[in-house]
């Protein structure tokens, strides 16, 4: 394998077990005694994680990085005011090339359950 | 609420009814917020009154639901536009080409119904993604590949029936030509199966794809004769190992002998995975490379280069060639892979090596050697479709990063097919550079390098941004349609188009004062005679909105 080659193995490793993992779990069990995210984050993990993962090899954390330039991280989880309301609004109207999202893709009950995960470190 | 032309609200409303009967209120939505969800998120339209809206949705679940639809359309005389996953962006998104269709939302329609993994085949509903798919073998630890396109989000079915193309061998990447067997509701509600599907019990409807007498499954992709409600695809099986290799060469004038050994290379299978071709003096990425680029930032250039490259003419100075030889910088090159049991594939790179060693100075390297399979966990250390992964990086392309301050409000894109030679890639270099210089166009700004999806020809896939601002995606349009008139002069044609350009795109195809229209406007008259599926799609309009067509 090249440096070059190296180095990306290097620089994406970060990001990339959780991505690929998430994915392959597919839809996680939303068991909710254990986790009251659980349905939340499944959510997250079958629509949000391709893009919104940590690491520069998702398009979304690269773009939100950018944008708040370090007020705000550019991993979504992380975010601690985050509003219900807006990640439905963004969800449903889309942002910059993020398109926005179908019922038959993302219903109202888990697009409820998606923002209160989303916005679980937000002060009410 | 909204309503298609020509309906009077009784009768929509009559029809709204039925569809609820048939899915369930739930998966029946008029309300606007609802139905907003249906534009073209890269609409070219955006925020135009002439942007093409949905009347209504319906989502079923069932192929016997999508046939009851199509009944109650023709009751009513309501215009359908299915959509499978509605991710096909750049091309038209999940909006209809004629505005107030009520969309069929196929999402619901989401079971992979059969991996064969001992004949490596899949049969899957519209609703399944490439992302479902590899999920679905990945679980069952199924040893085949799928072959994906850059967005891994797209629906299988929908991509092969828009004939988009993917990364891995040859003999999958086309995804229509990958197909095996359809199942299509008719205009009439009736159901039809193709290939070894139209025997009833047919043991082999996925392993032989033609059938008996003509073989009709083309006139169901880029059209709106039927809703494909299954689809079946040959898989590859999981390769052994990966191989990947560059060669670089660096004289300009390599470029039209390097295409022709990559030619002989790929019609002979010695390469048969995604042949990749970038011109690293000119600034030109590899496919694969455009993610780590956009990502990562792109290559440093100094500023004797920067100069050099305002002064070239279509690519090339002489000055150019030199700073490329004394800099080590190589004209072209070509990323060659391959897929199979190590001693196999290190024998083909050897064999290739041998047919560029013609070339003065080429260099080889290999850039990766993969033991497969792969832990998924580290797919993205590469471009993943090249390795049966899908992803979403490429919508790196036109997202904000630190080397795109200003995002796009999403992308149109411009993909004419040329002929597979290295004097093609410079004449259309110059043809559309100069058209676009006079458009004021934002593409073919710098010398561009063609895609090698599929082995006869090269496509340029060049991204034209949709803005917030409609005067200047009025503008971009307009050029866009006088670029595909361009091409057509010259005897080049899109492959696919987004319903706002697909009439432009159908003009070029005039041989003989457009027969091919007229058949296909004699087909859609005696399959569909009351027109209600997708008018309009691909500029097949039926018989009561023909005038449309001029």
């Amino acid at each position: 394998m090249s440096r070059r080659s190296e180095a990306r193995v290097l620089y994406a490793s970060a990001a990339a077990g959780l991505t690929l993992a998430t994915l392959l779990a597919g839809e996680v069990r939303a068991d909710e005694s254990s986790d009251p995210y659980a349905g939340g984050r499944a959510v997250y993990t079958k629509w949000c994680a391709p893009c919104h993962d940590p690491g520069v090899i998702h398009p979304g954390t690269n773009a939100l990085t950018v944008k708040y330039k370090g007020v705000k991280p550019g991993v979504l989880l992380e975010w601690k005011d985050l509003q219900p309301e807006t990640v439905k609004f963004i969800v449903r109207h889309g942002i910059s090339v993020m398109p926005q999202f179908r019922k038959t893709e993302i219903s109202d009950a888990d697009l409820d359950a998606l923002a209160k995960f989303l916005s679980r470190n937000t002060p009410h | 609420m909204r309503l298609p032309a020509g309906v009077s609200s009784a009768d929509f409303a009559s029809a709204l009814a039925e569809f609820e009967k048939t899915v369930g209120k739930s998966w029946v939505f008029t309300r606007d917020e609802d139905v907003d969800l249906y534009r073209d998120a890269f609409s070219p339209l955006l925020h135009e009154p002439e942007e093409l809206v949905a009347s209504a949705a319906v989502a079923p679940a069932s192929t016997e639901e999508v046939q009851q639809i199509v009944r109650t359309a023709n009751r009513y005389k309501v215009p359908l536009y299915p959509i499978s996953t509605g991710k096909n962006l750049g091309y038209g998104g999940s909006a209809p080409a004629y505005s107030g269709s009520v969309v069929v939302d196929l999402k619901r329609m989401n079971r992979v119904i059969e991996v064969n993994e001992a004949n490596a085949f899949a049969l899957v509903e519209p609703g399944v993604s490439y992302f479902d798919l590899y999920r679905h073998i990945q679980e069952r630890k199924l040893r085949v590949w799928i072959d994906c396109p850059d967005p891994g989000w797209g629906s299988v079915v929908g991509n092969a029936l828009d004939r988009g193309g993917g990364y891995t061998n040859a003999n999958y990447r086309n995804h229509f030509d990958s197909h095996c067997g359809m199942e299509i509701v008719l205009p009439n509600g009736e159901l039809l199966r193709t290939g070894m599907g139209a025997i009833p019990n047919s043991k082999t409807w996925q392993q032989y794809k033609s059938g008996c007498g003509p073989w009709i499954d083309g006139i169901f992709s880029q059209s709106n004769f039927g809703i494909v409600t299954k689809m079946g695809f040959w898989l590859m099986p999981e390769p052994e190992a990966y191989l990947r290799g560059t060669v670089s060469l660096s004289r300009y004038s390599d470029l039209a002998p390097m295409v022709e050994t990559l030619n002989y290379l790929e019609n002979a299978r010695i390469t048969s995975g995604f042949p990749d071709i970038a011109s690293p003096l000119n600034g030109y990425p590899a496919i694969g490379q455009l993610q780590l680029w956009n990502e990562s930032g792109p290559p440093h250039q100094t500023p004797e280069h920067l100069k050099l490259l305002s002064t070239a003419k279509l690519g090339y100075s002489p000055e150019l060639e030199a700073y490329g030889m004394k800099s080590g910088i190589p004209y072209w090159q070509l990323w060659l892979s391959f897929h199979g049991p190590a001693e196999v594939i290190e024998a083909q790179w050897q064999a290739a090596q041998r047919h560029f060693a013609k070339f003065e100075g080429a260099k080889f390297r290999v850039v990766d050697r993969v033991k497969l399979p792969i832990d998924p966990a580290k797919a993205d250390a590469y471009h993943e479709p090249e390795l049966g992964v899908p992803s979403l990086r490429a919508f790196s392309i036109g997202a904000r990063s630190p080397w795109n301050p200003t995002p796009s409000k999403g992308h149109m894109w411009f993909s004419p097919i040329v002929p597979r030679t290295g004097e093609a890639i410079i004449e259309a270099n110059r043809v559309f550079s100069e058209a676009a210089r006079e458009l004021d166009m934002p593409l073919f700004r710098s010398f561009s390098m063609p895609a090698c999806f599929w082995e006869r020809c090269f496509i340029f896939i060049l991204a034209t941004p949709v803005t917030e601002d409609p005067a200047t995606n009025k503008r971009y349009r307009e050029g866009f349609k006088k670029l595909i008139a361009v091409g057509g002069q010259h005897g080049w044609g899109e492959y696919r188009t987004a319903p706002v350009f697909q009439k432009s795109v159908m003009d070029v195809y005039s041989f003989n004062d457009g027969v091919l229209q007229r058949f296909h406007e004699t087909l859609k008259d005696a399959i569909d005679p009351n027109g209600i599926m997708s008018p309009g799609r691909y500029a097949i309009w039926p018989k009561h909105l023909r005038e449309r067509r001029s």
